[in-house]
């Protein structure tokens, strides 16, 4: 290590702390209080300099890690802990994870708190393995995903307030009804590939929260639909006092009554139509229309000069993973009992097309890794509020850093010629 | 030995510049036909106007099947693929990088495999009767894997193949769709002499083994003259001779066109 680096390195940190100052002396150094009359500015600076700081401590030592020939401890820890993550571990991780999955409720430590972000970190491995299919598998940048989710919640809602019909008839209902979506936005951007395709995708996704927020009559606009029934286990609602001729769900099993139960029952109804989707997306992967979306993604013109049919092919990606938005969009519906258009803004999109890409294009295991990194990191540091947001950007830099190819970038073929050699 | 393609009075404008101008030829059933020319000469328009990706200003383009035959205009897209059966190369070599080369060569065969596999409804219950078609199909990659003598990296990505390799793997890959006619956008580009002459008998294999036409454009003279029973030759668009490969070297208009003279 020569004195020259030293001094290229702390040249470079500085330049890193300016454009650090010039980020944060606005945006955290100047805060709006409102008293009395109105708004004050009040600076607080040591904020500032502690953040910019930090910055080009951070970078300095980066700087000096990738300058010497020996790393420093903590790179070297936290490289190899994020490269030891790799396919053939993913496997055991796979089945470990369904069983930890499959007891989590159990747990001795979980709680109604745990459950919550377990079922939202749930929602989201369900979201990213639908998006997956389009994004992984087909190649599709989609950036207006949320406008499935929020498809299959508002179908579901609209049915059950009005028909009264169950959620395992609803369910489905909104599948179908997301999957005509999916199509619907399929045909316009057949032609489209790339950075054009994200941006009439991400403009759909506005246009179906437009809708829903302006059109009063059907979807009651930005006060949302309440009310939504509550999934019943098997025609058993989950109520302390029961209607009149019915049997809840506590009474039946000779329970005593705790709001647990619909927690619980909530949980498994997403892990199971989580794993639905998983299953199938590794079963439709070793299928032609698989390999077809995979081709596709590769090259498609010459998929055309094979016969392919690419405008097929895609709508079919479109629809089913739209139709996998539809169903988690239902599950929030009916977990949440009151849906607005507020949920299914552009950042759900833009978080679903994170957890994909930051696990890994095409990785159903990297899927569900990037799921509870970023969607746990970030709960993890509630308390700190607004700046929980921090932790969700720290999580996707510790990722692009150590695993610029996501988390689980190995692609394995669907169909082996000489079966595996290990 | 019967007419498989004729190609008549093939015109295709790109605005004011006439890329093709009124060419007509035949190719005919197991025979390697040639397209040469100087770059510009408009070889890849006729391939790209045969294989649906231009609609030709002008011009017909006529399949022969038995009695019958069919006209390629009416066919665009991946249907010329899937219906016609004319399979094609590119001058650039178009591989699925990402997949493997067992996959690559599975993608050609996705119709029957689609159909096969109940538009993924056997596929997803596990029918024997769509792993049966898919085991054939397996089977099919395996023949030419074999040929080609790649088999033992039938499980790599194909995008790490060597180059040479690529070239024939994108063949083999358009056999898999049984073409009728197979159009070969200058397979020995960028091929050291012992490459092409693999390629040489590989295409004198399909042309023997294989009910099947080659068209082929190609700048290499060694494989040109080494393997082809008829040669077209362009230049501006236009055809300017049409012959056997000994016609075609000692031709006055071709050597002042194109192949020069040797010093």
């Amino acid at each position: 290590m020569e004195k020259k680096d030293i001094i290229q390195s702390f040249k470079d940190s500085l330049f890193t702390g300016l454009i650090a100052l010039a980020l944060f002396g606005p945006i955290v150094g100047l805060r709006t209080v409102s008293k009395g009359e109105g708004l004050f500015i009040t600076p607080q600076w040591g904020v500032v300099f502690l953040l910019v700081g930090l910055c080009i401590l951070g970078r300095f030592l980066i700087n000096i890690n990738s300058a010497r020939r020996t790393e420093f401890k903590i790179f070297s820890i936290l490289s190899s802990k994020f490269s030891s993550i790799t396919e053939n571990k993913a496997k055991h991780f796979a089945i470990t994870g369904i069983l930890f999955a499959a007891v989590f409720p159990f747990l001795p430590f979980t709680d109604r708190y745990f459950m919550d972000v377990a079922i939202m970190i749930l929602t989201y491995i369900m979201l990213g393995w639908g998006l997956n299919i389009v994004v992984g598998l087909a190649g599709l940048l989609d950036l207006g995903y949320v406008a499935f989710y929020a498809v299959g919640a508002y179908s579901y809602a609209l049915i059950a307030t009005t028909f009264g019909w169950s959620f395992w008839i609803c369910l489905p209902l909104a599948g179908v009804f997301a999957a005509f979506f999916g199509i619907l936005l399929g045909f316009p951007v057949l032609r489209l590939r790339g950075d054009y395709l994200a941006i009439v995708t991400l403009g759909f996704g506005e246009i179906i929260r437009i809708i829903l927020i302006n059109w009063y009559e059907v979807t009651n606009g930005p006060d949302g639909i309440t009310g939504i029934p509550r999934p019943s286990f098997f025609g058993l609602p989950f109520k302390r006092s029961p209607d009149e001729g019915e049997t809840s769900f506590h009474l039946f099993f000779n329970l005593e009554y705790s709001t647990m139960h619909r927690i619980i029952f909530l949980y498994y109804l997403i892990l199971v139509l989580a794993l639905i989707t998983n299953y199938f997306t590794l079963k439709i992967r070793k299928l032609p229309v698989g390999r077809a979306w995979e081709a596709l993604r590769e090259d498609e013109i010459a998929c055309k000069s094979l016969g392919v049919n690419p405008t097929n092919t895609k709508l079919t990606a479109f629809a089913i993973g739209a139709m996998f938005g539809g169903f988690a969009g239902s599950f929030f519906a009916t977990r949440q009992a009151f849906i607005s258009p507020e949920s299914f803004t552009f950042i759900e999109s833009a978080i679903i097309v994170a957890i994909v890409v930051l696990g890994g294009m095409g990785s159903q295991t990297g899927v569900v890794l990037a799921s509870i990194f970023l969607i746990g990191i970030t709960e993890m540091f509630r308390d700190l509020e607004q700046y929980r947001m921090i932790a969700f950007g720290g999580a996707m830099v510790l990722i692009m850093v150590f695993k610029p190819k996501g988390i689980l970038a190995n692609r394995k073929p669907t169909i082996l010629m000489h079966g595996d050699k290990k | 030995m019967s007419n498989l393609l004729s190609v008549e009075n093939l015109t295709m404008k790109f605005g004011g510049l006439t890329a093709i101008d009124d060419l007509s030829f035949d190719a005919k059933n197991n025979q390697i036909t040639s397209i040469i020319g100087p770059n510009g000469a408009g070889k890849t328009t006729v391939f790209n106007c045969l294989t649906g990706f231009y609609k030709p200003t002008n011009g017909q383009m006529f399949l022969h099947k038995e009695d019958s035959k069919i006209s390629l205009r009416k066919y665009t897209d991946f249907k010329i693929a899937y219906v016609a059966k004319v399979a094609r190369t590119f001058q650039n070599i178009r591989l699925f990088p990402a997949m493997s080369v067992l996959e690559n060569l599975l993608v050609a065969q996705h119709n029957e495999l689609m159909v096969a596999s109940g538009y993924s409804l056997f596929g997803l219950l596990n029918l024997k009767t769509y792993r049966d078609k898919e085991q054939l199909a397996v089977d099919k990659a395996k023949y030419w894997l074999d040929i080609i003598g790649l088999t033992h990296r039938a499980d790599d990505n194909a995008g790490d193949l060597p180059y040479g390799d690529q070239r024939k793997l994108e063949i083999v890959r358009a056999m898999c769709i049984e073409p009728r006619l197979l159009c070969l956008d200058e397979p020995a580009a960028g091929l050291n002499p012992k490459e092409s002459a693999e390629l040489n008998k590989l295409l004198k294999f399909i042309k023997t083994e294989k009910q099947t036409g080659i068209l082929l454009i190609e700048h290499d003279m060694s494989v040109v003259m080494g393997i082809s029973d008829h040669v077209v030759v362009l230049n501006y668009g236009k055809k300017i001779f049409e012959g056997t490969a000994n016609q075609t070297k000692n031709s006055k208009e071709v050597i002042e066109a194109y192949l020069g003279v040797d010093e």
